[in-house]
C-alpha cells in the first residue's frame, strides 16, 4: 500500500475531477468511488500513524523543493492525529449517507464531490506547512461548506448559506491581511521559518497580525461572537453534513487557530493564551445558555457544539501540556460523539419539518435503536461515566486545577449542569411521554445503523479503556508543545545557521 | 519622500478595502453587498501587489531584453499570491451571486430587510 | 447613526492596518524567498517568467487548490441553482432583454475566433511572457460571454464543458502524480522532463504542460459559470 501524505489531497481531487466522467459509465459509481477513496485514506491514516513518532515527523516536499522554498506537508504526531481523525470520521459519514435515496442523481453526484472536497480541504488545512497554502485550503473547505449548506431546496438553506458566505468572506480577508503582514515583515510564508523569524517582527505588527488571525480563524472555529453562521448552517444543512461541520470543519478551524497561536506566534505568554482562555469561557457559557432555550433539536445541538468548542479553547488556552492533552481528548470526543448525535437526530426529525424538540414525544418506542444511540451520545457528551466524554472532561478539570484556576473550574462544572438539564429534557421527551401514534417514522437503513453503532462502540470502548488513545494523545501533546523541534525538523539548515 | 509614497500607496489600498467593507455592512441590496465583497477583495489585491514592489524594479521576466544586464526585479511572490487571491475571490463571488439568484426566486426581492429569514 | 458607528470603527481598523503596513517600507527588498526564486527560476527550471515558475512549480500546490476552488464554484452553483431540468426550448423565458443589434452580433462573430487565438497564445506562452493559464482561460471565457450577450439563443453545451474541465483537471493531477514516480526527488508536481533552454517555447518541462491544462480548465470552468448565470434553465418555483 502506498502511504504518502500527499495522497490525502491528490487522491480526492483526482476523484472529484473523475467522477463526472465515471457517471457517464455507470451511475452508482458516483456513490461508490468517493467511499472507496475515503476508505483508502482512512486505512492510510492508520498506516502513517504507526510510522510517525514524536521525533520523526513525516515531511513531504512538493515539487521537489525543500522547505522553506517550496510548500511541504507536515505529518507529525499532532497534525497526523487530527488528520486521521478527520479521514476516519469522513469515511463513516460517507457510509451513513451513501444510499441517499431522497435526492436525484445529479444532486447526489454533486453532494459526494462536495463532501469529498470538504474532507480533503480540511485535511489540507491540518497538514500543510505553509501559511498561504493553509488559506487556500480554508477557502476550499468553506466553499464546499457554503454549497452543502444550501443543498436542500425546500428549507431555508440559501439564507443560511448566504450568512455563512458573508461571514466567511470577512474571515478570508482577515486571514489574508494577517498573512500579508507577516510576509511584509519576514519575507517568508513557511510556518517553521515564520516561527523562527518571529522575534524580529516589531511588537505592534505582531499584535495586529495575531488579532487578525485570531478573528479569522475564530470564525471557522465557532468562537463567540463570531459564530452567527453556525446555528443556521447546522440546522439547514443535510444531517450528515451537520455532523461533518462539527466533526471535520470545526476541527480544521480549531487546529489552525492552535497552530497559529502555539507555533507561529510567540505571544502565548504575552496574553495570547489568556485571550484564548477568556474567549473560550465566554463562548462556552453563552452557547450553553442559549442552547437551553432552543426549541429546535438541530439548533440545540449546534449551540451545544459551540459550547464544546469553547471547552476546547479553554483547554488550549491553559498553555500547559496537560491542557493540550485535555484539549485533544475533547476534540476527539466531540468529533465522535457530536457526529453520532447529529446522525441520530437526522432520523428523529426526518419527517417533521419543524424539527421541534416537543415533537419528539415517545420516540423511544417508535425508533428504539436510534433513540437509544441518541441517549448514549447525550450521556457521553455531558461527561458521565463510563463513556469517553467522562475522561476528557476529567482531564480538563485536572489541568485547570493544576493551573490554580478555580474560577474556570467552577464555571465548567456549572455549565456541565446546564448541559445535563437540556440533554435530559430531550431524553425525557423521548422516553417518558406518550407517543403520537399518527406520526410516521422512517426506520434507519442498514448502513446508517452500522455507522451509528460503530461510533457508539468507539465511545464505549474509549470510555472503558481510555489507554486505547491516551498514548496517541500524549505524543500529540508533546509534539505541539515542542516548538523548537518543529522548526528544527522542517528547516534544519536554516535552524543550525541561526544557532552559530 | 518615500514616507509619503508609503502612506499614500498603502493608504489608497486600505481605503478601497474599507469602502468595500462599508458597503457590505450598510447596503440593503444583496447585489450591492456582493459588489462590496468584490471591492474589498480588490483593495486587498492592490495592497498585496504594492507590497511586492522593489525600488527601481522591473517585471520578473528574464526575457532576452534583460539578459546579461544587472537589473533589479520586483518581488514575484506577491504577484503569484495575488493570482491565487483573485481566483478565489472570483469563486466566492460566483457562489454568492448564485445564492442571490436563489433568494430572489424564493422571495421575489433582493432587499435584505424584506427577507425575514435572513435576519440574524 | 449606525453608519457613523460603522465608519468610526472602520477608521480605527484602517488606522491600525495602515500603521502596521507603513512599518514595512514601500519598495523595500525582503530578500528571503524572492531572491531564491529569481535565481532558481532561470537557472534550474529555465523558465523566463518567474511568476509562472512560482505559480506552477514552487507554489504549484496552491495552484492546484485554486483550480479546485473554481471547480467547486462551478459545482456549488450547480447545487444551488439547477434542480429540475426542464426541456431546453432554445429561448430562455427568463431572459427578457431584447436581442442585441445586428452590429453587435456580426462583430461578436468576427471577434470570437480572434479572442480564442489570443487566449490560447497567452496560456501557451505562460512561461515566457506575462500571462498564463488563468489569464488565457479568462480571455477565452470572455469570447463565450460575448456570444452569450449577443445571441439570446446561444447556449454552451454543458456536456463538452464537463468533459474539458474533467480531462484538464485529471491531466493536472496526473502530471503531479507522475512527478512522484519519475521526478528526481519523488515529490508531487515535480518536473520530470527536460527543461530545455531559457526563452524557448519548449523550455520549462512540465510547467508549460501544466499551464496549458490550467488554461483549458479555467476556460471551461468560467464559461460554464457564465452560462449557468445567464441561462438558468429552471423556471418558476424552486420548492
Amino acid at each position: 500500500m502506498v502511504a504518502n501524505p500527499i495522497l490525502y489531497i491528490a487522491l480526492p481531487l483526482f476523484t472529484a475531477f473523475l467522477v463526472p466522467l465515471l457517471a457517464k459509465l455507470w451511475k452508482p459509481l458516483v456513490r461508490i468511488i468517493p467511499g472507496l477513496v475515503l476508505a483508502y485514506l482512512a486505512v492510510m491514516s492508520v498506516v502513517l500513524m504507526q510510522q510517525v513518532g514524536p521525533d520523526k515527523p513525516i515531511i513531504t516536499m512538493i515539487a521537489g523543493w525543500k522547505a522553506p522554498w517550496g510548500i511541504n506537508l507536515v505529518f507529525t504526531s499532532f497534525s497526523g492525529f487530527i488528520a486521521s481523525l478527520i479521514s476516519i470520521l469522513a469515511f463513516f459519514i460517507w457510509l451513513y449517507s451513501f444510499k441517499f435515496k431522497k435526492v436525484e442523481f445529479d444532486d447526489a453526484q454533486k453532494y459526494f464531490i462536495l463532501f469529498m472536497l470538504l474532507t480533503a480541504g480540511s485535511i489540507g488545512v491540518v497538514l500543510t506547512g505553509d501559511i498561504f497554502n493553509m488559506f487556500v485550503f480554508v477557502e476550499i473547505t468553506s466553499l464546499s461548506a457554503y454549497a452543502l449548506t444550501a443543498f436542500y431546496k425546500g428549507r431555508d438553506g440559501a439564507e443560511a448559506a448566504f450568512k455563512f458566505l458573508l461571514i466567511g468572506s470577512f474571515s478570508s480577508i482577515m486571514l489574508l491581511l494577517g498573512i500579508t503582514i507577516l510576509y511584509a515583515y519576514t519575507g517568508t510564508l513557511n510556518m517553521a521559518q515564520l516561527a523562527m523569524l518571529m522575534p524580529q517582527v516589531p511588537m505592534h505588527a505582531k499584535i495586529v497580525s495575531f488579532l487578525l488571525f485570531f478573528v479569522a480563524l475564530g470564525i471557522e472555529a465557532e468562537m463567540f461572537p463570531l459564530n452567527g453562521w453556525a446555528p443556521d448552517a447546522y440546522s439547514q444543512a443535510p444531517g450528515p453534513i451537520a455532523a461533518s461541520f462539527a466533526g471535520i470543519l470545526a476541527k480544521a478551524g480549531i487546529y489552525a487557530l492552535i497552530r497559529v497561536s502555539y507555533t507561529i506566534f510567540d505571544l502565548g505568554n504575552d496574553g495570547g493564551f489568556e485571550l484564548l482562555l477568556v474567549m473560550g469561557l465566554i463562548t462556552m457559557v453563552v452557547s450553553e445558555l442559549v442552547a437551553m432555550r432552543q426549541e429546535n433539536l438541530r439548533r440545540m445541538l449546534a449551540y451545544s457544539s459551540m459550547g464544546q468548542m469553547g471547552l476546547i479553547m479553554i483547554a488550549f488556552g491553559l498553555g500547559t501540556k496537560e491542557g493540550i492533552y485535555a484539549g485533544l481528548f475533547i476534540m476527539f470526543n466531540h468529533a465522535v460523539i457530536k457526529s453520532l448525535l447529529f446522525l441520530a437526530s437526522a432520523y428523529l426529525v426526518y419527517y417533521t419539518s419543524r424539527k421541534k424538540i416537543s415533537d419528539l414525544d415517545g420516540f423511544g418506542k417508535l425508533l428504539p435503536l436510534t433513540s437509544l444511540l441518541f441517549g448514549l451520545g447525550a450521556f457521553a457528551i455531558v461527561g458521565l461515566p463510563p463513556f469517553s466524554g467522562f475522561w476528557s472532561k476529567l482531564s480538563l478539570l485536572i489541568a485547570t486545577a493544576d493551573n490554580h484556576m478555580e474560577f474556570v473550574l467552577a464555571t465548567i462544572l456549572a455549565v456541565s449542569v446546564i448541559e445535563i438539564i437540556y440533554y435530559f429534557r430531550v431524553l425525557g421527551r423521548l422516553y417518558f411521554r406518550k407517543a403520537n401514534t399518527e406520526i410516521k417514522v422512517r426506520k434507519p437503513t442498514w448502513n446508517s445503523v452500522v455507522t451509528m453503532i460503530s461510533l457508539a462502540i468507539v465511545i464505549i470502548a474509549v470510555g472503558l479503556h481510555p489507554d486505547l488513545i491516551t498514548g496517541l494523545l500524549h505524543n500529540a501533546a508533546n509534539t505541539l508543545a515542542d516548538k523548537a523541534g518543529y522548526i528544527q525538523k522542517i528547516i534544519p539548515d536554516l535552524f543550525s545557521q541561526t544557532l552559530n | 519622500m518615500n514616507q509619503i509614497l508609503t502612506y499614500s500607496v498603502y493608504g489608497a489600498a486600505i481605503l478601497t478595502m474599507l469602502i468595500g467593507i462599508f458597503a457590505i455592512l450598510t447596503k440593503k441590496n444583496l447585489i450591492k453587498i456582493v459588489i462590496g465583497m468584490s471591492i474589498m477583495d480588490s483593495g486587498f489585491n492592490l495592497l498585496l501587489i504594492a507590497l511586492g514592489y522593489i525600488k527601481g524594479g522591473t517585471a520578473p521576466i528574464f526575457s532576452p531584453a534583460v539578459e546579461g544586464k544587472d537589473v533589479i526585479m520586483v518581488d514575484p511572490v506577491p504577484q503569484a499570491l495575488v493570482l491565487t487571491a483573485i481566483v478565489i475571490g472570483f469563486g466566492v463571488t460566483a457562489v454568492a451571486l448564485s445564492l442571490v439568484i436563489r433568494l430572489y426566486r424564493k422571495h421575489n426581492t433582493i432587499k435584505i430587510d424584506e427577507i425575514k429569514t435572513l435576519r440574524w | 447613526m449606525r453608519k457613523l458607528v460603522i465608519i468610526s470603527l472602520l477608521l480605527v481598523l484602517g488606522y491600525y492596518l495602515l500603521d502596521t503596513f507603513a512599518g514595512a517600507e514601500f519598495g523595500k527588498d525582503r530578500k528571503v524567498l524572492s531572491n531564491y526564486y529569481l535565481e532558481k527560476s532561470p537557472s534550474e527550471l529555465q523558465v523566463a517568467n518567474a511568476v509562472t515558475a512560482i505559480v506552477v512549480n514552487f507554489r504549484g500546490f496552491d495552484t492546484l487548490g485554486e483550480v479546485t476552488v473554481l471547480f467547486l464554484a462551478a459545482t456549488g452553483m450547480g447545487t444551488i441553482l439547477l434542480r429540475r431540468r426542464s426541456k431546453h426550448t432554445g429561448l430562455n423565458p427568463q431572459r427578457t432583454s431584447p436581442e442585441a443589434s445586428k452590429i453587435v452580433q456580426a462583430a461578436g462573430k468576427l471577434l470570437f475566433p480572434a479572442i480564442m487565438i489570443l487566449g490560447a497564445y497567452v496560456f501557451i506562452h505562460g512561461h515566457l511572457t506575462p500571462g498564463g493559464g488563468f489569464q488565457g482561460g479568462a480571455i477565452i471565457a470572455t469570447g463565450f460571454l460575448l456570444l452569450l450577450i449577443s445571441y439570446r439563443q446561444f447556449k454552451v453545451e454543458h456536456k463538452y464543458v464537463t468533459w474539458i474541465e474533467s480531462l484538464a483537471g485529471l491531466t493536472f493531477v496526473s502530471i503531479g502524480l507522475l512527478g512522484i514516480v519519475l521526478g528526481p526527488h519523488n515529490s508531487f508536481l515535480e518536473n520530470f522532463l527536460n527543461v530545455g533552454t531559457l526563452n524557448e517555447l519548449t523550455s520549462g518541462g512540465v510547467i508549460a504542460l501544466v499551464y496549458i491544462a490550467v488554461g483549458f480548465k479555467v476556460a471551461a470552468e468560467l464559461t460554464g459559470i457564465l452560462d449557468t448565470l445567464v441561462n438558468i434553465r429552471e423556471t418558476g418555483d424552486i420548492d
